[in-house]
């Protein structure tokens, strides 16, 4: 991240973001505390009042305020409040008599904040693994067809003429995985197979990249990576024309 | 003509009227820009719109069937009955509605019992009074609290506060109020008129958009609106 920190930068960010909505929570909140206890953190931390919803999304009004001119430091404070006192959970927008959406306002400072290069480092290198190989754990399609086949293998002595077919054209269910399943749990998806089959549901797994459901990208913000993890799964959904897409538990 | 005159004709005249159409027009403003804003940035309430999320929201949070009042009774039921003595005594109260007979407009309707008046106003005053020292007295809440959350708080009592000194010559023999108290209820009934559009006493209009538009939001996922 760099020293300076460019207000234009801030503002040109926040401003073709914060909608009617946006605009409107900022303004009516009239602060009568009843988010407070809603918040896990705030009663995990002694019913510490830095920790009320409404507290913590003071730092939108505030930049918008500045207009943009704070430092690093500042930035840094946003990033301690947004990924450790909030994890956009929605629990308090539940009890808000006017629905005020805090998570949202949370999602968008850790966007702002991943603008600027401050995201937490192992969401960093998630993003680039589902940049280059599509799934966060950086695993080839080579070692993900040879893991779902070795899977198969493994259970076949089990269960005989048990299949995982992969890229079944028009099956009904498209199932997909989180990446640490093919790189340290493959046994799941042996459970996952087993069950299919006694069960005797037409599936199929994806071979190309879109078999991962996991969207680590969402959770800092990188709205741009999140929506090409997303739609790279449709993609195989629609290719394999199946009906539904099931996703790992 | 001296300054109470002056006060009192630009408070019974030309005052009256900028409040009232800054009330009404404001709040309309209030309401087309959200709806133009909306229209432009908030893509996600448009596509997924649906009337029926948004009526069940809406009928959920004005009356008290929701899960806040479920959790937080006193509260929320103190917040109810300020709010409703908030509406009613102003447009319902007898004295009101005979200025309205007499304007240019003639429009007449039916009074509440003058009894009914004075309790609820007290009412009001008393849960008033409760919102300040909370605000002062609660650490969570001072924390959050804006000078503006202060403010209105009393901008909102005092036409209240005033006319119950009004209508029951409360202050009479106190020399200033006594001779002003009318002026001064009308002046602070028309602050509070003009600054709804501007601050947060908006929500009386924006809250149907707030509430509707995070119903539509949770609504199509499945959550609880």
């Amino acid at each position: 991240m760099p020293d300076e920190v460019n207000p234009q930068e801030i503002i040109g960010f926040l401003k073709p973001r914060i909608g009617a909505r946006f605009r409107t929570w900022l303004k009516i909140c009239s602060h009568c505390g009843i988010c407070a206890d809603t918040c896990h953190y705030y009663i995990a931390n002694g019913n510490d009042p830095k920790m009320i919803p409404s507290y913590k999304v003071r730092f939108l009004v505030d930049l918008i305020k500045k207009k943009g001119k704070v430092d690093k430091e500042y930035l840094e404070k946003v990033y301690h409040t947004v990924y450790h006192e909030c994890n956009m959970c929605r629990r308090c927008t539940l009890y808000c008599p006017f629905g005020i959406d805090i998570a949202l306002m949370i999602s968008l400072l850790r966007s702002l904040l991943f603008s600027q290069g401050l995201a937490p480092d192992g969401l960093v290198r998630a993003i680039e693994n589902y940049k280059k190989f599509g799934n966060q754990m950086a695993v080839t399609e080579e070692d993900w067809v040879d893991t779902i086949e070795w899977c198969e293998e493994e259970m076949a002595e089990e269960l005989v003429g048990l299949k995982i077919p992969i890229d079944k054209k028009g099956a009904k269910i498209m199932y997909t995985v989180n990446a640490r399943e093919p790189m340290f749990y493959p046994q799941d998806i042996m459970e996952v197979a087993k069950i299919f089959h006694v069960a005797g549901e037409d599936w199929t797994v994806p071979r190309k990249e879109g078999w991962d459901d996991t969207n680590l990208a969402m959770f800092c913000g990188d709205i741009k990576t999140a929506k090409y993890i997303v739609q790279n799964t449709f993609k195989r959904a629609e290719e394999l024309q199946v009906k539904q897409i099931a996703i790992t538990e | 003509m001296d300054l109470y005159t002056f006060l009192y004709d630009l408070a019974t005249g030309p005052l009256l009227w900028i409040s009232f159409l800054t009330f009404i027009i404001g709040s309309l403003f209030r309401a087309g820009l959200y709806i133009m804003a909306s229209r432009k940035m908030d893509k996600v309430t448009h596509e997924h719109f649906s009337l029926k999320y948004v009526f069940l929201g809406l009928v959920r949070w004005i009356l008290p069937i929701n899960r806040s009042v479920k959790k937080n009774p006193v509260f929320t039921i103190l917040g109810y009955i300020f709010h409703i003595c908030l509406i009613v005594v102003p447009i319902w109260y007898v004295g009101h509605i005979s200025l309205w007979e007499d304007s240019r407009f003639g429009w007449t309707w039916t009074a509440i019992p003058d009894e009914w008046a004075d309790y609820m106003t007290l009412t009001f005053l008393a849960i008033a009074v409760f919102f300040l020292l909370r605000r002062i007295f609660s650490k969570d809440i001072r924390l959050i609290s804006t000078f503006s959350d202060y403010l209105l708080l009393v901008v909102t009592a005092l036409p209240f506060l005033t006319g119950y000194f009004l209508s029951h010559g409360t202050l009479e023999n106190v020399s200033f109020f006594g001779e002003n108290m009318e002026l001064i209820h009308m002046l602070c009934g028309e602050l509070m008129l003009i600054l709804i559009p501007f601050t947060k006493l908006s929500h009386f209009i924006l809250f149907f958009f707030s509430r509707g538009a995070t119903a539509v939001e949770f609504g199509r996922r499945g959550y609880s609106v």
